[in-house]
């Protein structure tokens, strides 16, 4: 997918373990394990707002369009 | 809060109900088989039905003979469905009906009865052509506007289903 999630650097960032976050989002540690690897289909905005709200960060940090190579490839051919 | 009744006695009756069917149908199957080879006989079937030897007879006894091949035929398809729904019951008792499979499953149930409302009506038919004011041929067979309905509501439900369990999948990828 073209979405990445880039949790897995604002936790580094913050000092932050994966079961602090999942302890203050109220999340499973499962569901939060399933959006760190990028293989959530999608994000409701609630979790969106708990997560931003315990790392202090905008949702644009947690997200990143990266566009992937075959389609970065496809206007070209 | 615990679950109304009929919905928790639906589901045993109805696996109970089809297992019954499934066999039914099959001794259903080789009664008409029976009919067909072991007593193949045209005496035998003039005298059952009190005909007396004519064209017109012959003609009746020519179209049982075809209609009973017909509703072998129907036998399979019969079986497909009901193996279908039980199939489809089994994923309601396991908590889990919204599924790609039940989707399919109700697709191939739709074909199924398509072809066994053809079936009814090439039956209806043949019923009709062999019929004389003499040996008058009443079936239960031909055109009918609820079995009709019931192929298209099981297309429907099956494309239902098919939406339903994309959604169900995405849903379970939401976090």
């Amino acid at each position: 997918m073209a979405i990445a999630v880039k949790l897995d650097d604002l936790l580094h960032d913050r000092r932050m373990t994966l079961t602090e976050l999942a302890d203050r989002v109220g999340m499973t540690l499962a569901n939060l394990s399933i959006l760190k690897t990028g293989k959530a289909r999608a994000i409701r905005f609630s979790t969106l707002e708990a997560i931003c709200e315990a790392l202090s960060c905008q949702p644009g940090d947690i997200l990143r369009f990266e566009p992937e190579q075959a389609e970065r490839e496809r206007p070209a051919a | 809060m615990s679950r109304p009744i009929s919905s928790s006695a639906a589901l045993p009756v109805a696996y109970v109900l089809l297992r019954i069917l499934i066999i039914v149908n099959w001794l259903g199957g080789a009664a008409i088989l029976a009919l067909l080879v072991v007593l193949p006989h045209e005496q035998w079937i003039m005298t059952s039905f009190k005909l007396s030897p004519s064209p017109e007879a012959e003609r009746l006894v020519m179209g049982l003979r075809l209609m009973a091949v017909l509703g072998l035929a129907a036998i399979p398809l019969n079986h497909a469905v009901l193996k279908r729904l039980l199939a489809i019951v089994e994923t309601v008792r396991e908590g889990d009906p919204f599924v790609a499979a039940n989707a399919s499953r109700l697709q191939a149930i739709a074909w199924a009865l398509l072809a066994l409302q053809i079936l009814s009506l090439v039956m209806g038919a043949v019923a009709k052509s062999v019929s004389t004011p003499a040996h008058p041929l009443d079936i239960d067979a031909g055109f009918s506007i609820n079995g009709w309905l019931a192929v298209l509501l099981t297309f429907l439900l099956a494309r239902v289903f098919a939406e339903g369990s994309l959604m169900r999948e995405d849903l379970e990828g939401t976090v």
